[in-house]
């Protein structure tokens, strides 16, 4: 069963042909020095035991698939957020291929961002020249309204000055002086990717509020009943922010979203190439510094960014994620509290349709247990959830969790009668869960895409809700908040639940009695 | 063979059902069935009555003759559990068009005949009527008979098209079909003085399943299950087995009768569901085969068998007791056994509500059964506001029932737990018990009921839909009690025997215009619970009330 070109097989049968099978099979048995089967298989089993885990919980240095991603992949995620901004990563040009492609296979849309591209010499003697010519080359050939600098390590290890090496190149001509060019230092060996998506936020709401880095008057905050929203770093941006806009919309609201991913993460097929798409303007970032109050949907996302607004005389708001019914009750109240809107008959239906869909079929949750990984204020969301539903959130990790972020989680056990035998691990990564999962087996996982090798080796079902999701199409459409992202995430749940049971009972004359059209 | 009318009236005219035994002529020539009411919301067909029962029938084609609706809407709709064959699940139908209609659908119903024994070579082809082709004439009988004779197989006619009847009438139709064409046909390979019949089990869920092992300890043989998870050849050589045991449901009864008349089969009426009443069935099938010949050791035998199940089951039902004790449930349900779960619930610590039973001896699982198919009735008659009045006054933390009522309790917030055909657990048996506690432990303390009764944060006290009900009901109670005309009307409009259509008001003036005292008296003045009886409970509350003194009646006001 060779290639041929009448017939060409892709990767899934092609080496299965005999001739591969044989070619694999010599390799391993002259070049591979393999081992004795037995003993694997011993080892595999002895993988699963808690003596395993312990040693597994006492690892100190090394990490083992981590569930997380580095501050500028948060970095560009935000900047593409405002009208006509390009990221522009100060560092190696490796680095944003990386951000690029992850945006990218995750939201299945192209994802622009550009390097300044440091090399060995740059690296020697500093980077100041990448920048000018980067900024230079950028503004021309791409034409953006506004360049957001974020950097790699590479650059932060030399110790780049961002704000003394954009202030070089305005004035060596790279972009015209009164060009925005807001910058953060986003090392990735400090914090992840929520750190650098709050880094970014921070650096831009700074720039535009505090004088554009000595560049213009500070602006004078002059309240109005405007509020700011920040989504966080959020794989669902795209139905999320439709969602959060069509509450706002219902109840009257006058908003700013602060870094609107909206479109730039959605554009149509219709010929038409968008680079740039939607957006935060810059106007309206700069006057967001007016607005009543600033709500922040993800509390990791914005510890830096939210005390900044707070600083300049708003309220802020954070939450942690919400999801479900009583999450979404308290961001409803506190919209309504805040901007003193009534909360339209329209949204009570849809809190009534999410309570009916529960009562519905919350038996096939009520009971369950669940293993949940992710950013931190996704696996509070997601947990308070599952608590809501009668559901078990047993483990509960976050490679970018704090001490803090697990204490918060343990208050939300605390509360519920279904959180009592459940424990959160912060700082961990996945192969500790493998080894939770194996110790302690659950019903379910929900994580993202890379849970797909804890089912495998585990036979945990995945319920794929996080980031990134690259192997499942077009999550990103549905939002999981507000009533109406509640019941996207009950249904995801119930339908992996019945998927199960459909699995389990699909062998006929065996175990199909229970095969059943009505569940 | 008879006509369709023919049969209906002989299943109508039913000896072994005690109702019928006490019906006047007249009476019993109307039928035991009550008619559906046009424009009401109607239960199924006595095809779809049909359908059901004979449908567990594993290793048959059930080929429906007649356009899409009917096996459109009923195919594999039921969770019977087969332990092997699946081509009952198909759905066959001869999907018949307008030219079917108007030229005659018999060729068609022929070829397709033909082509299910070609195609899949089942033991035997059941055809349903239904009413289209009823209408227009084509009769399946000879259909059947003409397909039969050309292929060898057994080609079964199910002649119950939907406008004979309901749901019930199409149960005992089915049970006609199988007697006439089925049981009998086949001699079995071998018998042993250990067979026994099982007649009105639908093997739901599986939960047969869990009364077989026992069987099987015990070396009894079923014989034929009519129908759950039954075989062809089973069912048609049936005739030869020792004895039978009609499972708790008037559905079957002909069949179970008509048997006993022809096979010298005896049987007696009895339930799996409760733990009690597991143990009266084993032992009445033990003494009834040990009746007919088999040793009569196996009495011991199932004596030591049912000592060892309830004790197990009580030991598994003790660790709820700590959770359930002092929960009030209240059940309401119309054809499920229901009433056989009382003493397991009761034994968990739980308590009845919305029953005066406090006690499940023989004589009041009787009462209940009435007030429960009673009740499940009133339920269909009742607005929402009023059933979620009743469900507040009773206080239950737990409503059991079947599917229909599943959404009034939902919005009554009211936990709820389906007993009726397509719930998921098999509650059969004495493991079926145990389970069944376990689920309404697992129901009440699900914590969406919580949500469900709290109000959205923004919602003013009183404003939800369970304080407007509650004032909505008052005000109509104030009203009436302003105004003569309407209050009237409400006597009159409020029904309290459903079979002779007897309302409030005509019973309360013949009790003060007679000077009434009993349930007796109102039938004669009235003709009030002259239908199933089963509203006797009522008539005695109206009786009571209106017989009370009027100072007492004030106070208890």
């Amino acid at each position: 069963m060779t290639q041929s070109a009448e017939h060409v097989l892709d990767h899934f049968e092609l080496f299965r042909g005999p001739e591969y099978q044989q070619m694999l099979a010599n390799k391993k048995k002259m070049f591979e020095n393999p081992r004795d089967p037995a003993e694997v298989e011993r080892v595999r089993e002895w993988a699963k035991t808690p003596e395993y885990r312990e040693k597994n919980f006492a690892r100190e240095a090394l990490t083992v698939n981590p569930a997380k991603a580095c501050q500028p992949l948060g970095a560009v995620f935000v900047a593409v957020g405002f009208e006509g901004t390009m990221p522009f990563v100060h560092g190696s040009q490796g680095c944003v291929a990386y951000y690029r492609s992850h945006l990218s296979r995750h939201f299945k849309e192209p994802s622009s961002c550009v390097s300044s591209s440091m090399t060995e010499d740059a690296a020697v003697f500093g980077g100041l020249n990448n920048m000018i010519d980067g900024l230079a080359n950028t503004y021309n050939m791409y034409k953006p309204k506004m360049i957001a600098v974020s950097t790699t390590c590479m650059a932060e290890v030399i110790g780049d000055d961002l704000n003394a090496f954009i202030k070089t190149s305005k004035e060596k001509g790279s972009v015209p002086a009164e060009y925005d060019v807001p910058f953060a230092h986003t090392p990735a060996f400090v914090g992840s990717h929520i750190t650098g998506y709050d880094n970014a936020l921070k650096g831009i709401i700074e720039h535009f509020w505090d004088g554009k880095a000595g560049t213009a008057p500070k602006l004078e905050r002059q309240p109005n009943e405007k509020i700011n929203f920040i989504g966080g770093f959020d794989g669902y941006t795209v139905g999320n922010l439709r969602e959060i806009k069509r509450i706002f919309k219902m109840m009257g609201i006058d908003y700013t979203i602060l870094g609107d991913n909206e479109n730039v993460f959605d554009t149509p097929t219709d010929g038409e190439f968008r680079m740039y798409a939607g957006g935060t303007t810059l106007e309206d970032a700069a006057n967001a510094i007016h607005a009543k109050a600033t709500i922040s949907m993800q509390q990791y996302c914005t510890e830096k960014t939210l005390p900044v607004i707070g600083n300049h005389g708003q309220e802020v708001v954070a939450f942690n994620h919400p999801v479900g019914v009583t999450g979404t009750d308290a961001f409803i109240m506190a919209l309504s509290r805040i901007t003193g809107k009534e909360i339209p008959e329209e949204l009570a239906l849809e809190r009534g349709r999410l309570v009916d869909a529960i009562a519905d079929s919350s038996a096939h949750i009520h009971g369950k247990k669940f293993a949940i990984y992710g950013d931190p204020d996704l696996c509070l969301g997601l947990a308070s959830f599952l608590l809501e539903l009668g559901a078990e959130p047993t483990h509960v990790l976050a490679t970018n969790g704090s001490k803090q972020w697990a204490e918060k989680v343990q208050e939300v056990f605390d509360a519920s009668p279904f959180g009592k035998n459940c424990h959160v691990y912060p700082g961990k990564d996945l192969w500790h869960m493998r080894s939770l999962l194996f110790t302690e087996p659950v019903d379910f996982l929900i994580g993202n895409t890379y849970g797909k090798y804890l089912e495998r080796d585990t036979g945990t079902p995945l319920i794929r809700i996080g980031f990134p999701i690259f192997d499942r199409h077009h999550k990103h459409r549905y939002p999981v908040w507000g009533y109406q992202g509640g019941l996207n995430v009950l249904v995801t749940i119930l339908d992996k639940i019945f998927d199960e049971i459909d699995r389990n009972t699909n062998v006929p004359a065996k175990s199909d009695y229970s095969f059943d059209i009505i569940r | 063979m008879s006509s369709l009318s023919a049969t209906i009236q002989d299943v109508f005219n039913e000896p072994g059902c005690g109702k019928n035994a006490n019906k006047s002529e007249a009476e019993r020539k109307k039928g035991c069935t009550k008619q559906l009411q046009p424009g009401g919301a109607a239960g199924g067909c006595a095809f779809d009555g049909a359908k059901i029962a004979l449908q567990p029938l594993t290793d048959v084609a059930h080929l429906v003759h007649g356009p899409i609706a009917c096996e459109g809407n009923s195919w594999d709709n039921r969770g019977a559990a087969s332990s092997g064959p699946s081509i009952w699940r198909t759905g066959f139908t001869t999907d018949i068009n307008e030219t079917d209609v108007v030229f005659g659908g018999e060729k068609r119903l022929y070829k397709a005949i033909k082509e299910i024994i070609e195609k899949y070579d089942p033991p035997a082809v059941f055809v349903y009527q239904t009413c289209v082709p009823a209408m227009t004439g084509d009769d399946i009988n000879a259909v059947c008979k003409a397909a039969s004779a050309k292929f060898g197989k057994p080609c079964i006619p199910v002649n119950s098209p939907g406008f004979v009847g309901p749901k019930n009438l199409g149960n005992k139709l089915a049970g006609e079909a199988l007697l006439e064409h089925v049981i009998g046909t086949v001699e079995p390979e071998f018998t042993t003085p250990y067979d026994l019949n099982i007649i009105g089990e639908y093997n739901l869920s599986g939960e047969l399943w869990q009364v077989k092992p026992l069987f099987d300890e015990l070396g009894i043989r079923i014989s034929a299950c009519i129908s759950g998870d039954g075989r062809y050849n089973e069912v048609a050589s049936s005739h030869r087995a020792r004895a039978a045991m009609m499972v708790c449901s008037k559905a079957m009864i002909n069949v179970a009768r008509k048997m006993e008349e022809r096979y010298g089969i005896p049987f007696f009426e009895g339930s799996f569901y409760g733990i009690q009443d597991s143990s009266d069935s084993l032992r009445e099938i033990a003494r009834l085969l040990v009746e007919r010949g088999a040793p009569p050791d196996l009495l011991e035998r199932t004596e030591a068998v049912i000592a060892r199940e309830e004790a197990k089951a009580w030991a598994a039902i003790e660790p709820f007791k700590k959770r359930l004790t002092g929960k009030k449930v209240l059940l309401i349900t119309g054809g499920v056994k229901s009433w056989s779960v009382v003493a397991a619930l009761q034994e968990a610590g739980m308590e009845l509500v919305g029953t005066s039973v406090k006690k499940s001896t023989k004589e009041d699982k009787e009462r209940i059964k009435e007030l429960m198919g009673q009740d499940a009735h009133m339920i269909d008659d009742m607005a929402p506001r009023e059933m979620y009045k009743m469900l507040k006054d009773a206080k239950a933390d737990i409503m059991l029932s079947g599917g229909k009522s599943q959404f009034v309790a939902l919005k009554a917030a009211m936990p709820w737990l389906d007993i009726n055909q397509e719930r998921s657990h098999a509650y059969m048996g004495y493991i079926g018990m145990v389970k069944l506690v376990e689920e309404i432990d697992k129901a009440i303390y699900n914590p969406m009921w919580e949500q469900l009764r709290k109000r959205a944060p923004w919602e003013k006290a009183n404003s939800n839909w369970q304080a407007k009900a509650i004032a909505q009901a008052e005000a109509e109670a104030a009203v009436l009690a302003a105004d003569p005309v309407a209050a009237e009307a409400a006597r009159r409009a409020k029904k309290i025997c459903f079979c002779k259509s007897v309302d409030l008001g005509t019973i309360e003036d013949a009790i003060k215009a007679h000077g009434l005292t009993d349930v007796a008296g109102v039938r004669q003045h009235t003709n009030a619970s002259g239908g199933c009886g089963a509203c006797a409970v009522r008539v005695e509350d109206v009786l009571a009330q209106t017989n009370a003194p009027a100072n007492l009646l004030q106070a208890a006001e």
